[in-house]
């Protein structure tokens, strides 16, 4: 990175936040599976459009015996991708309540982040025109160079003094 | 009380009609009499307006049925306080509502700008009364509340269960306060790009509704969580539903927008961007109607099949549209002087806070309209749910915090390695100290190490800043510790309040991060006497007592709560069976400390009343969660308090912007 122009860092840096993010994302998979875990993972069939954690009718002829479903099939030892793979075998891939990492689907993991990395490409191209344009204008103004305390403050807080005396 | 509400709203939309064009004749030809009649129009249609909500409220109150929305929202049973509420419990009610709110915003904005911004405020009041005609013009023609129902029904068809509950008083009014008053800065941004009068006269004299409408964001997301927390009975109260995401995204650009506004303001700098910002934030409450009124997309809180769809589009269209054409024909005049020294600047700060907010706003919008682009191009209906927006929000969030905290102490400008390195050790090392105990402590996710060590650093910088005021007013105006705090807050309070949101945003993502990674959920099938426990503590099932109202049937739980053997409360959840709407309910306990929550549910019940099954969630820290969105709030208010050094800079700037060429204007005092 050292030969390169600090614009350049800053882009670089952003775009390898913005996507270095992305795993995580993925990973998080892999945690050990619950009841709540699992069935945030799936979509309510009984149209209320929630998550079957999180479909509130009390009598649901779908969450209500998914989630004990659920319960069962983690006693005896599966994971929670398995079940989850289990339903969408079952009811097809409008039972998940995420987007699958496959096909078209991708597009709504990645665009997200790459819209961010756009964004920051846009911000560090326009800065640095701005920059280029304000080196150009001449030479910074030296008040600008901060103590440890807001030069905005102290000119309130000068004021002030001055008002009392 | 039918004639006299479909009268106030015919003769509303006509006013509203009217202003327009007195407006536009009033600021071409310099015609003060026709600002004034146009004026008085906005006042006469915010009358008309109570007087139709007043009319609906009648109706609800006394149980006429001959009105098609009393008889489908309300019964004779329905609890008084509810009756009131169901002015927005449906369609065309909540329309209503949110017309009214904007015609009573609109008036205050036309009174507050009677003698200022004389350029611009006759095109923004056209363009307010615009807003205010589509909308009327759906309450006249599309949607209608004072439509009558023949044979009149005996009986109403009650109120939705979920929505008789006390948050919902203040939940739809807070957000559509929020929603609404997003209008009036809105308004007043196209009207300064349909004049040409570009520079920050239009933002000074908004900012506070710019805040108002923040400050009403937060709290109606805010109340809007608590309720799913209260009612809806899974331990939650985000779920992010595809209303929820709309009302959150206006937020997010709200948030954006009142950051970058503070370069303009500064620096003269982001004009294009300020402007395109306040424009996103009134489109998306407008998508946000259409997506909770058009059934495109399946949620929770749809109004089903209302058949709005079409117009809210062509009504979104429109708006964006013509607010996109207006900025790319301005585009020329708004280009500023801009002045960039270093990314090491709070400049550099805001931009990259801009570009995180306005990424998650996008991001959430993405996810929500994704299964409709999934349909299109692939025929296949998907959902997309909570792991999509917790796993991509997640490090953008983060993002955010840490900027949080970069932002207030690196100075305008530019900032030298010395001044970076004092300014921030301290809360560095907070930050890795914080994290270093928690993960001793045994917490192994990354997420929530670096969420505890992203926040003990923010909360570091924000110390610092504190102590640093606190010291300069010692120092130099002599004042002991207490007071030099106290009036380093009243005599900076935009500045101050502003670091006191950050307090809040800070403490409700701590709560939020350990209510959701460390939530513990225990199901139980008990008889009574049995004890059972959750975490630390023991839970005995006394038995059930069965109540029953003409509105309501219920069977109250009794739990005895206890820890370390000893009685530390009791808990009543129960089971609802609403009778009109034969409709069952739950109706959580919740025991709330700051260190957890404990919240019971009663899941199911034996006929015979032997048997109950439980459910049982123990959630950390989201106590935390409400008191950040309280002091959020504290924080807002003291922002929003009079400043009169600020009252001093806003009419000297509007005092410059009107001695340029004041048009037709009454007088002062001449009202």
């Amino acid at each position: 990175m050292r030969g390169l122009s600090e614009d350049t860092r800053v882009f670089v840096l952003c775009t390898m936040l913005a996507l270095g993010a992305l795993w995580p994302g993925f990973a998080a998979a892999t945690e050990k599976a619950s009841v709540a875990g699992v069935s945030q993972g799936l979509t309510c069939q009984c149209g209320c459009g929630l998550t079957v954690a999180n479909c509130n009718h009390p009598t649901c002829s779908f969450s209500v015996p998914v989630r004990e479903e659920i319960e069962k099939m983690i006693a005896q030892g599966k994971s929670g991708p398995e079940i989850i793979a289990f339903y969408r075998h079952k009811y097809g891939e409008k039972v998940l309540s995420a987007p699958t990492t496959e096909g078209f689907n991708i597009l709504a993991w990645l665009m997200p982040f790459l819209a961010v990395a756009l964004g920051a490409a846009f911000v560090v191209y326009t800065a640095s025109r701005w920059r280029s344009r304000s080196t150009q204008a001449g030479s910074p103004r030296p008040e600008a160079l901060p103590g440890p305390v807001d030069a905005d403050l102290l000119r309130r807080l000068e004021s002030e003094v001055r008002e009392r005396s | 009380m039918a004639d006299l509400g479909r009268l106030s709203l015919l003769i509303a939309f006509v006013l509203a009609i009217y202003s327009i064009g007195a407006n536009l004749i009033g600021a071409r030809h310099g015609r003060g009499d026709f600002l004034s009649s146009a004026r008085h129009a906005l006042w006469a249609m915010c009358a008309m307006l109570t007087l139709a909500a007043a009319a609906l409220w009648v109706g609800l109150l006394n149980s006429d049925f001959s009105l098609e929305y009393v008889a489908a929202y309300s019964s004779t049973t329905l609890p008084i306080p509810y009756k009131i509420t169901a002015l927005w419990g449906g369609q065309q009610g909540s329309l209503l509502f949110w017309t009214w709110l904007l015609s009573i915003f609109t008036s205050v904005a036309a009174f507050q700008n009677r003698r200022r911004n004389p350029e611009i405020t006759p095109y923004a009041m056209a363009v307010l009364a615009g807003v205010a005609v589509f909308f009327l013009g759906m309450l006249n023609f599309v949607t209608r509340p004072f439509d009558l129902i023949s044979p009149v029904p005996a009986e109403g068809t009650d109120l939705n269960p979920l929505l008789q509950n006390y948050w919902m008083a203040v939940h739809p009014p807070s957000l559509y306060a929020g929603y609404v008053s997003s209008t009036v800065p809105f308004a007043f941004g196209a009207a300064a790009l349909i004049t040409g009068r570009l520079d920050d006269s239009w933002i000074r004299s908004t900012r506070r509704w710019a805040i108002f409408s923040w400050f009403f964001l937060t709290l109606g997301n805010m109340f809007g969580a608590r309720w799913a927390y209260e009612v809806l009975g899974w331990g939650g109260y985000w779920a992010w539903d595809p209303v929820e995401n709309a009302a959150f995204m206006p937020w997010l650009v709200m948030t954006a927008y009142l950051h970058s506004v503070m370069i303009q303001e500064r620096k003269d700098m982001l004009k294009v961007w300020n402007l395109a910002l306040i424009g996103l934030a009134f489109a998306l409450t407008i998508f946000g109607t259409f997506i909770t009124r058009s059934g495109v997309i399946s949620s929770v809180h749809s109004f089903t099949q209302s058949g709005l769809g079409p117009y809210f589009l062509s009504f979104l269209i429109f708006v964006v549209v013509a607010y996109t054409g207006l900025l790319i024909f301005r585009a020329p005049q708004l280009r500023s002087p801009a002045e960039f020294e270093s990314y090491l600047s709070r400049e550099a700060a805001f931009l990259f806070n801009n570009l995180v907010l306005v990424g998650i706003a996008f991001a959430v919008f993405w996810g929500t309209i994704f299964p409709v682009l999934s349909e299109a191009v692939r025929g296949v209906k998907i959902t997309v749910g909570p792991p999509f927006f917790n796993r991509v929000n997640g490090p953008l969030a983060l993002a955010l915090m840490f900027l949080m905290g970069v932002g207030p102490l690196i100075a305008w400008r530019r900032t030298t390695p010395e001044n970076l390195a004092r300014s921030f050790g301290a809360p560095v090392l907070a930050g890795i100290a914080c994290g270093l105990a928690a993960y001793g402590m045994g917490v192994h996710s990354w997420y929530v190490l670096a969420s505890i060590s992203v926040s003990a650093f923010v909360l570091g910088t924000i110390a610092v800043e504190f102590r640093r005021g606190v010291v300069a007013r010692r120092h130099m105006v002599g004042e002991p510790p207490a007071r030099a705090l106290v009036n380093l807050v009243a005599k900076n309070n935009r500045r101050y309040g502003g670091y006191i949101i950050h307090i809040g945003v800070v403490v409700a993502f701590l709560g939020i991060v350990a209510s959701s990674f460390f939530k513990l959920e225990v199901k139980k099938a008990v008889r009574p006497g049995d004890t059972f426990n959750v975490g630390s503590y023991q839970l005995r099932y006394l038995g059930v007592v069965p109540t029953d109202t003409p509105h309501l049937e219920s069977a109250v739980a009794n739990i005895q709560v206890s820890r370390d053997g000893r009685e530390i409360a009791r808990m009543a959840p129960a089971k609802l069976f609403y009778k009109r709407e034969q409709q069952p309910a739950t109706r959580v306990a919740i025991r709330s400390t700051p260190l957890a929550d404990l919240y019971v549910v009663l899941a199911g019940l034996d006929e015979n009343g032997g048997q109950a099954t439980f459910e049982v969630f123990l959630t950390p820290l989201v106590f935390w969660l409400w008191a950040g969105g309280l002091l959020m709030v504290v924080g807002t208010v003291v922002v929003m308090w009079p400043n009169v050094r600020e009252r001093a800079a806003i009419a000297e700037a509007l005092g410059k912007a009107a001695t340029r060429e004041p048009i037709g204007e009454p007088a002062p005092g001449g009202e």
